[in-house]
């Protein structure tokens, strides 16, 4: 993973863009302000209604003055039959006039009640049914419900059934009302949730007040309804949130996998061997990512494109330099057919010298090329990668009698699927290479076994890699090579063809210094064969 | 009689180097830059052994055109490519096309002069019933020097001239280990150590294919190829 110009924190765009969401909690700010403007408006409405209403029951009583002024000596003298009727029409009045959901009492002069009407039942409010998620939202709503009923008030219990005393007594606005000056005023209910509109209204006999008409209100109504609007605003700013967030979790999930994706791919088109992999990701999308993806294709398909002419250049190379080879070569060999000077001859045998080192040098440009053929070709079969490298590493004490090679194996068959004729070119490849650059006895060479992976170490003393090339060690024509120790040329192709060969085999190769820091050891490891 | 040899090659310095060794070893040499040329001229007139490259000028495959024409000419004129190409893929094209011989550019001038004076009498002793004096036989194999033939379980086996000189230097001596420097210097033939194995797998096919069980070319990992000898 590239963690190039990487900050320390990085926040993914899932992240991002769920901070962009809580914008979405602005919807129940506006929706609680609208919902309280609404419920004020409302109560301002409720206020005029109940003072009108007091109004009403006042004037009302002003058509009849008889009622109250007739009633008032009457209940002073102690006289219990004679008010009945009188008391009933003021009851009846005073019933017609009362408003569901109201209370209504009527006070004379001397503070004494002279009738009631209405209560305080809360009255039924249409419910609103039209929701408008269906049943996602009747869902919600169910849950809120339940919150809501915990958290609010339990719909009042019915009020008191007399005038307080605060109202009755002492109160500065029956006080002020029967004085003549109509007022209305909030108190708390009883139990302290809703408020309680009273309103006056002084009935006027004449010049006189006679009594007072009080209408009472709770606000209950407005409370439910405002309640309700706030249950439903709750319920689909919840629901607008929860799609909206979920919506956007899922955008942004898709994009930044997409982009991960990407990033992967992007990461692995080049891989330690230096190939060069298309992108696929997101190819055919039609957006910035679909770009994207195709931009760096592009540039990869170009960088594979180079790749393979450089790969393809040794191939091409060995073709075109043939024919001017072949020019010296016969002309040299024409020329020793005849009789040469003696200094012509050292001459000559410079030259021959020259061209058998550039002979050299074409045949193993041919030996890598005819190898991708080999490996492109590919044929396979199963064999015992231990007998191969145990008669390879017998050779190479005839092929190196310098070097002392160090084998430790299993005994065990290792059976790999591939081409035992490459696998020995490969080992050769590998043992030239410690050969040439061990400084001291034994190249360690070791095969074993490692669950379903034989793993393969050519290990020699010597110089370490440099750590810029470990990467590049297996590449065509790459070579780490200082200074030129013999007069064999090196192009950089035998660790080329161990790569070639070992990814034939299904394996891979890697080069690391050993641990203690005395050499190199080259690991190659390879799927068993089953 | 001088035997005459056809040079069909578009590059006039190595045609005239070629022409120049030849003549020099007693032949009479005539040479073609391209395959209509060529092909018109030797119609009239078959040469007794042609050298053809493939690349002819224009054609990228011109040689091998020309070769299958002359096969249907004559089926016994020996036919040598001599040529640049050096893929796995050329070579059995060549040798499909009914070459006798495939070389690399980079043969040096003894090592063609030969393969050529080897064609020659193999073509000559092919001609005439010779007496079979000196052939090896190993078991179920049979070489014929001369003639360079080879048979398995007395049926012939269709090999080139760079594959009988490498069964001949494995089944000499049988058992015996023979690198790849060792095979290559017997069948005069510089090519590296892969081409090696690829003539090695055609020799074994081509034996495979008159005897399924045929096993006596035998990889010695490390080390190069021995003929094991039958049981």
């Amino acid at each position: 993973m590239s963690t190039n110009g990487n900050p320390g924190f990085t926040l993914s765009i899932r992240a991002k863009l769920a901070i962009v969401a809580l914008v979405l909690l602005v919807i129940p700010w506006v929706g609680y302000t609208y919902v309280k403007t609404m419920e004020s408006l409302l109560r301002e409405n409720q206020v005029q209604a109940v003072v009108a209403s007091a109004r009403a029951v006042a004037t009302a009583l002003q058509d009849r003055p008889r009622l109250i002024e007739l009633r008032a000596p009457t209940v002073a003298e102690g006289s219990a039959a004679a008010p009945r009727p009188v008391s009933e029409q003021i009851q009846l009045l005073v019933t017609a006039l009362a408003r569901p959901g109201s209370r209504i009492w009527v006070i004379d002069s001397r503070l004494r009640l002279v009738a009631t009407a209405g209560n305080f039942d809360p009255v039924p409010v249409a419910l609103n049914k039209d929701l408008a998620f269906g049943p996602l939202e009747r869902g919600v709503r169910v849950v809120l419900q339940f919150v809501f009923e915990r958290v609010q008030n339990p719909l009042a219990p019915a009020a008191e059934e007399v005038i307080p005393d605060d109202v009755v007594f002492g109160g500065r606005e029956i006080e002020r009302a029967l004085d003549g000056t109509p007022s209305w005023r909030w108190r708390k209910s009883p139990d302290g949730r809703t408020a309680i509109l009273t309103a006056l209204n002084p009935v006027w006999v004449g010049d006189s007040v006679v009594g007072a008409v009080i209408v009472e209100e709770t606000t209950q109504a407005i409370v439910s309804l405002s309640n309700r609007a706030l249950e439903q605003l709750v319920a689909v700013t919840l629901i607008a949130f929860g799609v909206g967030a979920l919506t956007l979790f899922f955008f942004a999930s898709s994009l930044s996998t997409r982009l991960r994706k990407l990033r992967d791919e992007a990461d692995n088109a080049i891989d330690s061997q230096g190939r060069v992999r298309g992108l696929v990701a997101g190819e055919h999308a039609r957006d910035e990512i679909g770009d994207l993806s195709r931009g760096f294709s592009t540039v990869l398909e170009r960088l594979a494109r180079y790749n393979a002419y450089l790969e393809n250049l040794a191939g091409r190379l060995t073709h075109e330099l043939r024919t001017p080879i072949a020019v010296v070569r016969s002309s040299l060999d024409n020329m020793k057919l005849q009789v040469v000077a003696p200094e012509s001859a050292v001459y000559l045998a410079r030259a021959e010298d020259g061209l058998n080192r550039l002979e050299t040098i074409l045949t193993r440009m041919s030996e890598a090329t005819r190898l991708e053929q080999t490996v492109r070709g590919g044929e396979r079969e199963s064999f015992e990668a231990n007998k191969v490298l145990a008669g390879c590493v017998a050779g190479y004490a005839a092929a190196y009698p310098a070097r002392r090679f160090a084998l430790t194996r299993t005994d065990q068959p290792l059976l790999l699927s591939g081409a035992p004729d490459l696998f020995a070119q490969m080992l050769d490849k590998l043992a030239a290479n410690a050969v040439d650059f061990a400084s001291d006895d034994p190249v360690e060479v070791s095969l074993e076994r490692n669950d379903n992976t034989a793993v393969l170490h050519f290990s020699n003393t010597g110089p370490l890699l440099p750590a810029e090339m470990k990467e590049r060690l297996f590449e065509s024509m790459v070579s780490v090579r200082r200074e030129r120790t013999t007069r064999e040329p090196h192009l950089g192709l035998g660790l080329y063809i161990v790569r070639q060969i070992a990814e034939f085999h299904g394996g891979s190769a890697t080069a690391e210094d050993r641990a203690d820091g005395t050499g190199v050891v080259f690991e190659l490891r390879f799927p068993l064969a089953d | 009689m001088r035997r005459r040899i056809a040079i069909v090659e578009d590059d006039p310095v190595i045609r005239a180097n070629y022409a120049d060794v030849l003549q020099k070893h007693g032949y009479e040499v005539t040479a073609y830059v391209d395959r209509g040329v060529a092909l018109a001229a030797l119609r009239s007139r078959l040469p007794d052994l042609v050298l053809l490259d493939i690349g002819l000028g224009d054609e990228v495959d011109g040689g091998f055109k020309l070769c299958q024409e002359l096969r249907a000419l004559s089926a016994t004129l020996p036919v040598i490519f001599l040529t640049a190409r050096d893929s796995d893929f050329d070579m059995v094209s060549g040798l499909r096309m009914g070459a006798d011989d495939y070389v690399t550019k980079n043969v040096s001038l003894p090592h063609l002069l030969a393969r050529v004076s080897a064609l020659f009498r193999r073509a000559e002793l092919l001609r005439e019933p010779a007496p079979t004096d000196s052939t090896i036989e190993r078991g179920l194999l049979t070489l014929d020097l001369n003639r360079f033939t080879v048979s398995w379980r007395g049926t012939a086996v269709d090999l080139t001239l760079t594959e009988f000189w490498l069964v001949h230097a494995l089944a000499k001596f049988p058992g015996h280990v023979k690198n790849r420097d060792q095979l290559m210097g017997d069948a005069h033939i510089v090519v590296d150590d892969s081409t090696i194995t690829s003539h090695i797998k055609r020799i074994r096919h081509k034996f495979g294919a008159v005897d399924a069980k045929f096993d006596c070319v035998d990889t010695v990992y490390g080390m190069g190829y021995r003929w094991k000898a039958a049981d």
